[in-house]
């Protein structure tokens, strides 16, 4: 909890007084020399609190992300607000730019921003940045929630770090107030380099939510559940005066499974986001060139469909699913 | 029956036969070559060429002439169908509207007709394309798609005479209720355009949307549309569904976008548009709104961008004007 009396300074944002400033964090540089800057909003409470750190677009198109973190911050009213909230809607920014994952001046294999954390101010221009990220990131933040977009607009999953003590609790019940039915306790060995498992290793509760689907399959529907299932875990902390809501009993899975295509072809889903799979269920069928179903592919493991992949094209190794393993109602 | 030859699809008699057309070379000297389709019916009748992703990342298309010729009965078919479900592929591999290998002019496809044997890639595609269309094609349908899932229009030429009146009956067949009786100027280079020049009528489908916004319900309901449209022109038995009163336009305005951004759509297809109608709203890097899209015209929205984000210049909104039902 930062004290009233400290500055939160996170790269232009300096925050001294009650409520809402903006800036930019210097992530690197581009290759004409304009410093990459990634924009900054930092929102402080008339009251006492903790200091809940939001981050959107760790994968470029990822933008659900960045549109949940805005429409929070739009309807936030800092006099009626006990803590901080830090919000970086947009950490890869010139990957967003050009509408995809990685950023074009990501180098040999080190482009997944969120596999960089805690980053290496020496390193890889994505590992530079992560170094840029994380370094106020711990030394701010109380509690921390990186937020996803994947395939298709039906998708709505969390995972938290599943620590030992208490980060664990603290992370579970942020996951428990933002409250979407699909979670997973991550496992800490899980996910290396990502921001959620650096920060839970530094003492900090974790959240990533996945929500919604990138760019044409973007819809406000998503936006507005986002928005008011990250308002309910600000209830849960003490952030915001309301009683938080209640979700009741979520599905809990043992670890995930990422499945790759290993044909490729024209690819037209099967199934829902949230349906049960058992081992054998049809997902999908790929379709020739000349229209022939050319094979139904079945999953390869019992669970619960995390993401999957919409079609229309499909080349040998794209995701084609991702599953949950073991679901358990808890 | 005489024997149907495109590319290496060779069909003597009822049935489907499956093939390639090279349209051109890759780098490393491979063809370039489109899958076709044919299919000749039990009985005599007309021949129906259809083909989708001129544009290469409007899979839409491709599926629906997929559907369509899996659920086939030739027994039961008059006539001939030619298909060609993936016209650039090169573009739909890269997941783009353009192929990767055209360098200069563009590289639309659908402003390349009748093409060029001696031109740039996408010009000796077209040619190559077009040669077999124009020496077999009765009727075109060709089969687009736009941004969102909610797509649902067409257009036919506006030509003088038959080839008018017979587009104009394909297209209410196929009965979208926003269809525009294209004026024969515009769309210049487009295989539709072309192809009515040469006396053969055509319709032009945008329906479904691209990327991770295709939907399998769309594709269901063009093929559906289509069949009907084979029930018009005599290739299929049955009742030609009547679709009622459509909403015809005099012309339709591509609007560009002059700012850029996050972007939230604020209106959905079909949706009628006053001028000053807002069309979505611009948001900055922190969320804080820095303008609202008002529509330029009246009219009806053909197809709106999606957001998430909108460079300057990009297409904001497809408006058909002047709507009235007909």
């Amino acid at each position: 909890m930062a004290p009233a009396t400290t500055v939160i300074r996170v790269g232009t944002a300096e925050a001294a007084g009650v409520g809402v400033t903006r800036g930019e964090l210097r992530v690197g540089d581009t290759p004409d020399g304009e410093a990459v800057t990634i924009p900054v909003a930092i929102v402080r409470g008339a009251g006492e609190g903790p200091v809940l750190w939001i981050n959107g677009c760790v994968h470029g198109d990822e933008f659900c992300g960045a549109f949940i973190i805005h429409e929070m911050l739009r309807t936030l009213d800092a006099t009626s607000l006990s803590g901080v909230v830090v919000a970086l809607p947009i950490l890869n920014i010139t990957a967003s730019q050009r509408g995809q994952r990685m950023s074009p001046f990501a180098t040999f294999g080190f482009g997944d921003l969120n596999r960089c954390f805690p980053g290496n101010p020496g390193g890889a221009f994505t590992d530079q940045m992560a170094h840029a990220i994380y370094s106020p990131l711990r030394q701010y933040a109380d509690y921390f929630i990186d937020f996803h977009t994947a395939l298709t607009p039906d998708t709505r999953w969390a995972l938290f770090a599943n620590a030992p003590g208490d980060v664990g609790r603290k992370s579970e019940g942020i996951a428990r107030a933002f409250g979407l039915k699909s979670t997973l306790p991550a496992p800490m060995d899980i996910l290396g380099g990502s921001s959620m498992i650096a920060a839970a290793r530094d003492g900090i509760p974790s959240l990533i939510v996945e929500m919604g689907g990138i760019g044409p399959a973007f819809e406000r529907e998503t936006v507005l559940e986002g928005a008011e299932r990250l308002r309910n875990v600000m209830r849960h902390l003490g952030m915001l005066a309301e009683k938080p809501t209640e979700h009741g009993p979520l599905t809990y899975f043992s670890n995930f499974a990422w499945v790759n295509a290993t044909r490729g072809g024209l690819f037209e889903r099967a199934v829902q986001c949230g349906e049960r799979v058992d081992k054998g269920t049809l997902v999908g069928r790929y379709i020739g060139a000349h229209g022939d179903i050319v094979e139904e592919v079945k999953s390869p493991h019992a669970g619960i469909v995390l993401a999957i992949n919409p079609g229309p094209a499909m080349a040998t190794g794209d995701v084609l699913v991702h599953i949950g393993l073991d679901p358990r109602d808890t | 029956m005489a024997t149907l030859r495109i590319g290496t699809a060779v069909l003597d008699g009822t049935g489907i036969a499956r093939g390639y057309l090279k349209v051109g070379d890759m780098p490393d000297g491979r063809p370039m070559q489109i899958p076709v389709l044919l299919a000749q019916g039990a009985r005599p009748g007309p021949t129906l060429w259809i083909h989708g992703c001129v544009h290469g990342n409007e899979a839409c298309g491709a599926f629906v002439v997929h559907r369509l010729m899996r659920e086939l009965d030739t027994a039961t078919l008059s006539g001939t169908i030619v298909a060609l479900p993936i016209l650039n592929i090169t573009a739909f591999r890269s997941k783009a509207r353009m192929s990767p290998f055209e360098g200069f002019s563009g590289g639309d496809l659908n402003r390349a007709f009748p093409g060029k044997a001696d031109g740039t890639l996408t010009e000796q595609m077209a040619h190559a394309i077009y040669t077999e269309l124009k020496a077999h094609a009765g009727y075109l349908v060709d089969l687009h798609t736009a941004m969102t899932a909610d797509v649902r229009w067409a257009l036919f030429p506006n030509a003088p005479g038959e080839v008018g009146q017979k587009s104009e009956s394909m297209a209410r067949a196929f009965g979208f209720n926003s269809t525009l009786p294209a004026p024969i100027d515009i769309l210049a280079g487009s295989a539709m355009m072309v192809a009515a020049r040469d006396g053969i009528p055509g319709l032009i489908v945008e329906a479904g949307g691209k990327g991770p916004a295709f939907t399998a319900a769309l594709v269901s309901d063009v093929v559906e549309r289509l069949r009907n449209v084979m029930r018009q022109i005599g290739m299929l038995t049955g009742t030609v569904a009547q679709h009622g009163p459509l909403t015809y336009f005099s012309n339709f305005a591509w609007v560009r976008a002059v700012q850029g951004g996050l972007f939230q759509r604020a209106v959905q297809c079909g949706e009628r548009l006053k001028a000053g109608t807002v069309l979505g709203h611009y948001y900055d890097l922190w969320g804080q709104p820095t303008g609202e899209a008002l529509s330029p015209q009246a009219g009806v929205v053909l197809a709106i961008h999606p957001g998430p984000i909108m460079a300057s210049g990009e297409t904001l909104v497809h408006i058909g004007l002047d709507p009235r039902e007909v």
